[in-house]
């Protein structure tokens, strides 16, 4: 089908697991982050996420206003590339919480390919693969620690604005 | 100093194949003299051998084994010494078959140990030292076309399966998965399979419970129970079915399947059983409706009907 407005059912319902199961990887390293070191509300943290200069994904094509398929799919695949970045750059958090960090990180690679895949299928995929942009620099234990508090936040957000906008793709 | 040295074209044959052997014999071993005899010892078996002068003056004693129709023999080359019989050298010569292709391979994706798990079935004893690598690739399309690598799985020694970590994985796109054997006679290869992790992915079985009457849940009616569930909390983001199978007990009568039913329910009412009688019940689940396999059945739960 051509970059209409529906996209297919078993896209979708793939789609919809990725989210769930990324959205509970992240889950799960906020609540150690809040377990281990007390980081529980990223609300004590933005002066911190200021200063870091953490990015925030572009979601407007995926918004209920500006709903647009083709561009709300590469905004997405455009987050999720840039959550890996961001990811990446936590590394070293600790060992505690590298295997949650890894698998969470592992989901979002997968969930990223599934969309760069369909956006082939419907010929609408980039010309020219994203390249990461600088990402912040975590200079301490406690900044790699907050940074994570404050990513998974900003991803979890992402993902309830995605989950929203696929929904209206799913075929009438 | 060194006597006797034993040469073999090659320490492993195919069963029932021909082997030579040699024997050469230093011609500074002071405990030999023209009429020392040199014999073979073949297994237990011992056998003349053919003598020839090599031309550097050295004797060689060979032996030729018509077929060697046993997957592991022992080649010894002797000196006659006074009475007893001096081993010289020994030689290990093995003889089996190529190995036979690998055959009912199958994957299935476990997510208590995040890996896919792989077994096979290895064919019949080659009686040779055989070793089994699983190999895999991603693919965009149906595994016509290979993108990416994933490093070869080798099983501990002597098993049938092995493990894919979750690193390699991309859980929701087509991976070409095969094994490969190899042994001292050659290789062979399992045909191929095509597939997506997750469509493989076997759950861990649901808990069930039994729903005890409370102000909020009034009792059950005869011939009913009252029974709630719960999926395996770690695949609470996939989307599944399941169903419900209950069987009398003493379990002389078949079981009884009820489903497709929810994969959560907080409170189920089960009816249409024997009033006052005993049950066994369990439950399985499946990932649906996207691909997977039914989990095991959950552990019996045995509950009794109310009387009439």
């Amino acid at each position: 089908p051509g970059p209409g407005s529906s996209l297919p059912q078993s896209f979708l319902l793939k789609c919809f697991e990725q989210m769930r199961k990324v959205q509970a990887d992240g889950t799960a390293l906020q609540e150690r982050l809040c377990a281990t070191y007390k980081l529980c509300h990223p609300e004590e943290l933005v002066l911190l996420g200021h200063a870091l200069g953490i990015p925030q994904p572009p979601l407007s094509s995926c918004s209920s206003q500006a709903l647009q398929l083709t561009g709300c799919l590469r905004q997405l695949h455009g987050g999720l590339f840039l959550y890996q970045g961001l990811l990446q750059a936590l590394a070293g958090i600790s060992p505690e919480l590298a295997p949650t960090l890894d698998t969470l990180q592992l989901d979002i690679s997968d969930f990223a390919v599934n969309i760069w895949q369909q956006m082939e299928e419907l010929g609408v995929a980039p010309a020219v693969p994203p390249t990461q942009g600088t990402m912040p620099t975590f200079t301490s234990s406690f900044q790699r620690r907050a940074g994570g508090v404050l990513v998974t936040s900003d991803l979890q957000s992402f993902l309830e604005l995605a989950y929203r906008a696929l929904r209206s793709f799913a075929k009438p | 100093e060194e006597c006797g040295r034993i040469s073999l074209p090659t320490p492993i044959v195919h069963l029932g194949d021909p082997i030579t052997a040699s024997c050469t014999i230093s011609p500074n071993c002071s405990h030999l003299d023209p009429e020392s005899q040199i014999l073979w010892k073949l297994g237990t078996e011992l056998q003349p051998g053919k003598r020839q002068r090599l031309a550097d003056g050295r004797q060689e004693f060979t032996i030729t084994v018509a077929h060697l129709n046993s997957p592991r023999v022992l080649l010894s080359c002797c000196l006659r010494w006074g009475t007893s019989l001096q081993i010289l050298d020994q030689a290990e010569v093995q003889a089996g078959y190529p190995p036979a292709a690998p055959h009912n391979l199958s994957c299935l994706m476990n997510l208590t140990t995040n890996s896919l798990i792989c077994q096979w079935e290895p064919g019949p004893n080659n009686h040779l030292s055989t070793n089994f690598t699983l190999k895999s690739f991603k693919s965009r399309g149906n595994c016509q076309t290979q993108e990416d690598s994933i490093p070869d799985c080798v099983p501990n020694d002597g098993q049938n399966h092995c493990s894919i970590p979750r690193r390699h994985l991309q859980l929701y796109q087509n991976m070409g998965i095969w094994v490969q054997a190899e042994n001292a006679l050659g290789t062979s290869k399992s045909p191929q399979l095509c597939l997506v992790p997750m469509d493989v992915v076997k759950l861990e079985p649901p808990t069930l419970w039994a729903l005890d009457p409370s102000p909020e849940v009034a009792p059950p009616q005869p011939g009913c129970l009252l029974l709630r569930w719960e999926p395996w909390r770690p695949s609470l983001y996939i989307e599944q079915k399941c169903e419900l199978r209950h069987q009398p007990q003493p379990g002389e009568a078949s079981w009884a399947l009820v489903g497709p039913l929810l994969s959560q329910t907080l409170q189920y009412e089960l009816c249409g059983l024997l009033p006052s009688t005993a049950y066994a019940l369990q439950l399985r689940c499946t990932r649906w409706p996207l691909p997977g396999h039914w989990s095991d059945w959950s552990p019996s739960l045995t509950l009794t009907t109310a009387q009439q």
